[in-house]
């Protein structure tokens, strides 16, 4: 059974065919890459997988469970995680905070609890909160848990995205291009705690990326995207002596 | 038939007027992606220009009118600098100018009762009252010179925006601030323009509003209904505003007809709730979706 | 206490309960709520005709009014609470409209402009007090449980709330009904300490205050919201200034505080334990451990 699958996945806005029929099978396990250039369809796709838009056409399928157009605050119930492209963190709150909210599954206290406090609560809040701080030392936050989110530097807002995700379990993690704005020092950084995170966390992991090094040097199976279409899908060897996939990228800074 | 047709004029002649505030509204909107509450002071306050000219300083028409619009498109630009310019800068939320748009128009309607008083006002008589006749079928000649003015006006307007270069400066800046201003716009400018232009239109919807109806303080509730009408042409669009804005006009003036005066506003809130739900983009406008 | 006194306090327990509701509902979650008088209105009417018409004893009659103001929020709320701020933003300003111009023209049930007059004065300062500290209380909860945190995580960033699971419109239509009963009760206590109730008390003069005062203490603090109810109702009593000056203040003022000090004047500061003691730490008093 694969773990998610996407079949002829199209969207278009008004004239532009944003995606066009585009579809992968992932595996339990694996480590994905979906890359391409500016403007050809990736964060599109993340956005049709957790439900941001209703496809055109095509279907999508979550553990053999059709999600297709469902909700997002579903999809995410469900074990599909993401990280943005321009960092969404909830710039008021603490990283502690930013976390201990998407720990969802260890707290089911009802807003009655909420208005009126109960032991249950108690117990539910304490556990948010082991967990959180759990969660942030594994990702080397620990020591800045109490200040505001918007304050710490770039680097550590894209590990506390992740941290983030994290916190809710998932079974499926959605990274798209989480080495942007990296310098290489930092992408090196990025890549093993990725790494580490995928065996771990016990995770599948499907990234849009555009820097080379990172996708080459984590993914197992990488598909390229161009002007919504794939153009070509592989390992990273293939892919990288793939004549298509050269002409695309030409010109290309990387 | 005689009516029908009398409601349908009385209804374009209203839906002028709406058409008039309707547009500086979406200007503003379609600029700074914000809903200007302050928009109804300016439209009143250009009412009360424009009956100050006529009484206080007696001057004729044709002088006061201009004198409204100018008062009114400047008395937008004052209001952008000091209510929203030092927000805008900071790069605040959109949130901060919507509220800082009703601190501005709950200063300038009180202002204005403190100050003037909260009487209503009657205009003058400024043009006969004779109805034009065409045959058996009256028509109002107070309509039809709030329709000719109303109509100059936008075509005017219409001229400037998509047909001058600094009406080309306008709607790039409407696309993007940033890129316009990065091709040499000046974006401080052509806010300032857009406010003289929201507001001189405003003014002058203001006027013919008090030449047919009244003037009062707490006039600038009309903008609810430029603001439905807005919505119903799409959020945005210059001639959605217009298009909504008649439709408005003349479909509550019949639900006003043939049902009662007070279901008219009644109706006008249901017609918005309606669209909204139906067709949130308008009539003529399209939804954009946040970029995720 | 004089009697004087005493009515100002209920007066401010009156527009604390009324302000509590915007504070989670605008200030929390970020929902531009500028028709809260229609609330007020609602509760108002509903539990005055139930005590005058009726015979309803007065403290069924105040929960039928916030019962039949929470249904009206799920009814408006459908259609809106999907809408963007500003959308939302003016259509509970037309809701508002809507129920001045439904009390104003039911004439036979609500009296029309002239109001319904000699209302039982039910309202007691134990009462009003009393449901004011309980009200502070269950926001209080509220606000600090995983629940409140999801609410500021939908005013924070909505997209990314929907993306960890939170299911933002449930949220919405959670808040907008809890501020509905607030409002609800404020209005019925209101009329029963007022005596009369007309529409013209439920106008969009007193939505304007009820925001000014949420803006005014802070959008995101609790704490705040009590103090502007203190302030702003107890500051023009005492001070007598004629009405009208008083709302040129108010516009002036919600313009000057966007452009100055858009946090308002506590910003997201809590009166907590922890808060005060990091207080005096600050101003260099005694020695404290960490």
């Amino acid at each position: 059974m694969a773990l998610l699958n996407i079949e002829d996945l199209t969207k278009d806005f008004g004239g532009v065919r944003a995606v066009d029929h585009f579809s992968q099978e992932l595996e339990k396990g694996g480590l994905y890459a979906i890359i391409g250039p500016n403007g050809a369809g990736k964060t599109t796709i993340f956005n049709l997988i957790t439900g941001i838009y209703k496809p055109s056409e095509g279907r999508i399928y979550f553990e053999d469970e059709e999600i297709t157009g469902r909700p997002t605050h579903e999809i995410a119930q469900k074990g599909i995680a993401r990280t943005f492209q321009n960092i969404r963190l909830f710039s008021d709150f603490s990283v502690r905070d930013n976390v201990r909210t998407a720990c969802s599954r260890y707290a089911s206290y009802s807003i009655l609890e909420g208005l009126i406090p109960t032991p249950r609560r108690a117990r539910e809040e304490k556990e948010l909160a082991d967990r959180s701080s759990r969660l942030l030392e594994l990702v080397g936050l620990s020591n800045r848990a109490d200040e505001l989110s918007k304050n710490l530097p770039y680097g550590h807002q894209r590990r506390l995205e992740i941290a983030r995700a994290l916190a809710q379990e998932p079974v499926l993690l959605l990274l798209d291009e989480p080495a942007a704005g990296m310098n290489p020092d930092e992408t090196v950084d990025l890549m093993e705690f990725i790494e580490e995170i995928h065996e771990t966390f016990d995770l599948t992991i499907l990234l849009i990326e555009h820097h080379m090094e990172v996708v080459m040097g984590l993914a197992d199976d990488i598909v390229v995207i161009d002007f919504g279409r794939t153009i070509a899908q592989g390992t990273p060897e293939e892919v990288q002596s793939n004549p298509t996939v050269i002409e695309a990228y030409l010109g290309e800074e990387d | 038939m005689n009516t029908i047709l009398q409601q349908v004029i009385n209804g374009v002649s209203i839906g002028s007027v709406y058409a008039l505030i309707a547009v500086g509204y979406s200007l503003v909107y379609s600029i700074l992606k914000f809903s200007n509450f302050a928009h109804g002071g300016v439209l009143m306050l250009g009412s009360y220009f424009g009956f100050f000219a006529l009484t206080l300083l007696n001057l004729p028409f044709w002088l006061a009118l201009p004198l409204a619009i100018v008062g009114a498109g400047l008395l937008g630009i004052v209001n952008e600098r000091l209510a929203y310019r030092p927000i805008r800068i900071r790069n605040s939320p959109l949130l901060y100018l919507m509220i800082s748009s009703l601190g501005a128009s709950i200063f300038l309607e009180n202002f204005t009762i403190v100050t003037i008083g909260p009487n209503f006002r009657t205009y003058p008589d400024v043009f006969p009252i004779q109805p034009f006749m065409i045959g058996e079928l009256s028509i109002g000649r107070l309509d039809v010179i709030i329709m000719v003015i109303a109509a100059i006006s936008m075509a005017l307007l219409t001229w400037i925006i998509y047909g001058t270069r600094i009406g080309n400066a306008v709607r790039a800046t409407s696309y993007d601030m940033r890129v316009a201003s990065l091709m040499g716009i000046n974006p401080d400018a052509i806010v300032a323009l857009v406010f003289f232009l929201a507001g001189a239109s405003a003014g002058l919807g203001g006027v013919l509003f008090g030449i047919k109806y009244t003037v009062w303080p707490q006039m600038g509730i009309l903008t609810l209904k430029a603001f439905i009408a807005a919505v119903v042409g799409g959020l945005g669009s210059l001639p959605g505003a217009v298009l909504g804005a008649m439709v408005l006009g003349v479909t509550e003036t019949f639900a006003a007809a043939f049902v009662s005066s007070a279901f008219r506003d009644l109706f006008s809130y249901a017609l918005m709730i309606i669209i909204i739900v139906v067709r949130p983009g308008g009539l003529l406008g399209t939804v954009t979706g946040e970029k995720a | 206490m004089s009697q004087y006194y005493v009515g100002i306090l209920i007066l401010i327990c009156i527009n604390l309960l009324a302000v509590l509701g915007l504070s989670l509902m605008t200030g929390f979650t970020g929902l531009f709520n500028f028709g809260q008088a229609g609330f007020l209105a609602v509760g108002a009417y509903t539990a005055t005709i139930l005590t005058t018409h009726y015979a309803i004893p007065f403290l069924p009659a105040l929960a039928a009014g916030m019962a039949v103001s929470v249904l009206t929020s799920f009814i408006i709320g459908y259609p809106t609470l999907r809408l963007k701020g500003d959308y939302f933003a003016i259509a509970t300003l037309g809701f508002a409209e809507v129920v001045r111009l439904l009390v104003e023209n039911l004439e036979k049930l609500t009296g029309g402009s002239r109001g319904i007059p000699r209302i039982p004065t039910n309202t007691s300062l134990p009462l009003a007090l009393g449901a004011s500290i309980i009200a502070l209380w269950l926001v209080a909860n509220y606000v600090s449980s995983r629940h409140g945190r999801n609410c500021v995580a939908v005013r924070e960033d909505e997209l990314a709330a929907e993306s960890i699971g939170v299911d933002s419109f449930r949220y919405k239509q959670v808040v907008f009904a809890i501020n509905a009963a607030l409002g609800g009760l404020s209005g019925g206590l209101l009329a029963h300490y007022v005596g009369f109730i007309q529409p013209s008390m439920f106008s969009t003069i007193k939505s304007t205050e009820l925001i000014v005062m949420v803006i005014f203490g802070g959008m995101h603090s609790l704490t705040g919201a009590v103090f502007s109810a203190i302030v702003l109702t107890s500051l023009p009593e005492l001070l007598r200034t004629a009405q009208a000056w008083r709302l040129v203040a108010y516009g002036a003022l919600v313009v000057l505080i966007m452009v100055a000090r858009p946090e308002g004047l506590m910003g997201s500061w809590e009166l907590t334990p922890a808060n005060i003691k990091a207080l005096f730490k600050k101003s260099g008093s005694a020695e404290e451990g960490e």
